[in-house]
């Protein structure tokens, strides 16, 4: 087997600063010890160097930007790395906190070599705007000591493999302190002179588990992996160093992470029709907009109209902090409809959804409803109101013809009839239903017109008196 | 006819109303014949506003729009009631053969939203009608909603208050609608773009509850002496 190593060393810089268009130095600071442990390009002009502490950075850049470190937040964005990597390999093992681990000994063939493989990952953190030293090796953890000493090679040479490793220093090899010290006292300085000693040898005078750690290296010692596997949904984050207090400037990190998920859907040949995005604020419970679309979308720029419709409506509460997008329904992508050659309904369908969504974006669901009959015979309950939805079911005509004759406006309750009529045309038409459910309706209907021409459909109610319920539009 | 008179006349500077042509604008039939022929001969304006200005609600103002609505709608296109002033009944359009799919009620909660969702709509290729109920219109939103019907091509139609027919109104065609004692509708063309207004008819919309005016009414006389009213 062959395995690529990914090391990234300043991680979370790079998460941090890939949401940030311009910004002054950066650093990422320990959170006990106060030290600087990764230090932007800018900041390392200024002097700043990572092991520094925090108050001689600060002496050298007054106007540094700091980000605390948080162990959550970094595994997450490495399991974003993981994600992406996953469009390229299959077999992927995360390395906390700073690793990835990928077996690419049955990639050669599909993309054509190794140095195809390394150029295709290459590429792909460029794009990415990710700082990573990769390694190719045997063993996993040959490939992650010489991954991490920024030593890697396209090789899948093992004997260029070995010489590299046996040039490395105990330290780097990754032995703890007190091994390190005994070895020394032994005479030994680099791993290939730990190589060369008997094995039992080493056992008796060290420990097995520097055995173990010894023989994983060198591959004679199995060394399972558990691979990774992607969870089905989609969550980014986007943390920002300043806070932003217009939603305005949410809509750049936005776009970026709408393109991910459109990349992401493409991949996955899938659509979505809801996002949830919460924004964290320092102080407050965190905001939550769902955004939903009244079809299958996979856009980027669909999803970002939408939310800019929504920010419209809902300024920001309080400035955020962060910006997580999360998905966590996905609709398989439909074949276009093969009816039409010239692919016309394809563009109304779509026209549909995205004028229905805007709508909905902006006035709230609630507000647009379609109508259908209701098989009951009290007036108020023959009718329903539900969500739109695009369908092209028919009722057959037969059906239709049977209904009786009702007017087009129905009043939203019946209202009392305040003058005689001025001619009465039809009636009575009994109503009597509801005591199956406790809404008793008892009515004889007519149809009558008013003295200002308005033709109405009124009821004599046994009980209460005339009403009108409704207009003949 | 003095000689300065033909001199004009053939110099074509007076425009002259017998040359006036068939207007050309893109329109759909309104479904009455008597009615068509008031339009031009074309029906409602496609791409433009048409307004009815009405005073009271079940005059037949939805049945002198009815053959439209079976008609775009069964042809797939989208109808939207705008802030309808009561329920449109759904068994009542379905009797009517209306794709009740293709139908789509929006209520908003203020004037921004109205004018907004009104020119999102027009705005779209898959609308092929909309009704709307505006509360108070300002002169410069007509305009502004005259502006997206242009660049949509479908029927709008604004149901208005008869007072608002003495406003200026950039829309393309006005009328005015009144029942009369009878079941018809006297239809009142205020404006209509590119002929004179004035013209006037009367639909008879007695269909619209299977009346007939020539046999009694069928009313089985009973609760109303009674019920003492």
């Amino acid at each position: 087997m062959l395995w690529l190593y990914l090391h990234f060393p300043h991680l979370l810089l790079d998460h941090l600063r890939r949401s940030h268009e311009s910004q002054g130095a950066l650093v990422i600071v320990e959170g006990a010890s106060h030290k600087v442990i990764q230090a932007c390009p800018m900041a390392k002009e200024q002097g700043v160097r990572a092991g520094m502490r925090l108050k001689t950075a600060l002496s050298l850049s007054p106007d540094l930007h700091i980000v605390r470190a948080d162990e959550q937040q970094e595994a997450r964005v490495l399991e974003d790395q993981a994600r992406w990597l996953y469009r390229y390999a299959a077999y992927i093992v995360l390395v906390p906190p700073d690793g990835l681990l990928a077996e690419i000994g049955s990639l050669q063939k599909l993309y054509g070599g190794l140095p195809a493989v390394w150029q295709t990952v290459e590429q792909g953190l460029n794009e990415r705007q990710l700082d990573a030293w990769i390694a190719i090796g045997h063993t996993p953890l040959a490939t992650r000591l010489i991954a991490r000493t920024g030593q890697g090679e396209c090789t899948s040479d093992t004997g260029h493999t070995m010489r590299t490793l046996s040039q490395l220093s105990l330290f780097d090899a990754g032995f703890e302190d007190k091994t390190c010290i005994r070895l020394q006292r032994l005479g030994l300085n680099t791993l290939g002179e730990v190589f060369s000693l008997p094995p039992a040898e080493l056992a008796k005078r060290l420990s097995p588990e520097v055995l173990a750690r010894i023989q994983k290296i060198q591959g004679t010692r199995p060394d399972p992996q558990t691979p990774w596997q992607p969870p089905h949904r989609f969550r980014q984050q986007t943390d920002f160093v300043q806070e932003i207090e217009h939603s305005q400037g949410l809509l750049f990190p936005l776009q970026r992470m709408l393109l991910e998920l459109e990349d992401d859907l493409c991949w996955r040949q899938q659509d979505t029709d809801s996002l949830l995005l919460t924004l964290q604020h320092r102080h407050q419970e965190p905001t939550r907009l769902r955004i939903r679309t009244s079809g299958p979308e996979h856009r980027a720029e669909a999803f970002l109209k939408l939310a800019q419709i929504r920010f419209e409506q809902h300024p920001l509460r309080a400035p955020a902090t962060a910006v997580i997008l999360s998905v966590k329904r996905f609709i398989g992508r439909e074949a276009p409809n093969e009816r039409d050659l010239l692919g016309d309904t394809r563009d109304l369908n779509e026209a549909w959804h995205t004028l229905i969504s805007r709508l909905q974006a902006r006035l709230g669901s609630d507000s647009l409803t379609q109508l259908s009959p209701q098989a009951d015979h009290r007036p108020e309950r023959a009718w329903s109101a539900s969500d739109v939805v695009r369908s092209s079911r028919r009722t057959p005509a037969s059906e239709l013809a049977q209904l009786p004759r009702r007017p087009l406006w129905l009043l939203k309750g019946p209202k009392p009839l305040t003058e005689t009529p001025a001619t009465w045309f039809s009636g009575p038409e009994r109503i009597s239903g509801g005591w199956w459910d406790g809404q008793r309706v008892h009515r004889d209907y007519y149809i009558a017109q008013l003295h200002t021409g308005q033709l109405a459909w009124v009821f004599h109610d046994a009980r209460d008196g005339w009403f009108v319920h409704g207009w003949f539009g | 006819m003095s000689n300065i008179l033909n001199t004009l006349m053939q110099d074509d500077r007076v425009w002259q109303g017998r040359r006036h042509k068939q207007s050309t604008q893109p329109a759909e039939p309104t479904g009455y014949q008597v009615l068509d022929n008031q339009l031009g001969g074309i029906g409602w304006p496609r791409g433009a506003l048409s307004e009815c200005l009405l005073d009271a609600h079940g005059i037949g103002e939805l049945h002198l729009l009815l053959p439209l609505m079976q008609r775009l709608s069964g042809n797939g296109r989208t109808v939207f009631l705008l802030n309808p002033p009561h329920t449109p009944y759904a068994p009542a359009l379905a009797r009517e053969g209306i794709d009740l799919d293709q139908v789509v009620i929006v209520h908003t909660d203020n004037d921004g939203d109205f004018l907004w969702t009104l020119e999102n709509c027009l705005r779209s290729p898959v609308t092929g009608l909309v009704m709307a109920w505006p509360g108070k219109l300002m002169s410069r939103d007509i305009r502004r909603l005259q502006l997206a019907a242009e660049a949509g091509s479908n029927v709008c139609v604004l149901f208005r208050e008869r007072r608002y027919a003495d406003q200026n109104s950039p829309a393309a065609l006005r009328l005015d609608l009144e029942p009369d004692q009878n079941q018809n509708l006297n239809i009142n063309i205020v404006k209509r773009r590119g002929s004179w207004p004035g013209q006037h008819c009367s639909l008879t919309m007695t269909h619209r509850a299977d009346l007939s005016f020539s046999e009694a009414p069928g009313v089985v006389q009973g609760p109303w002496p009674a019920s003492g009213r």
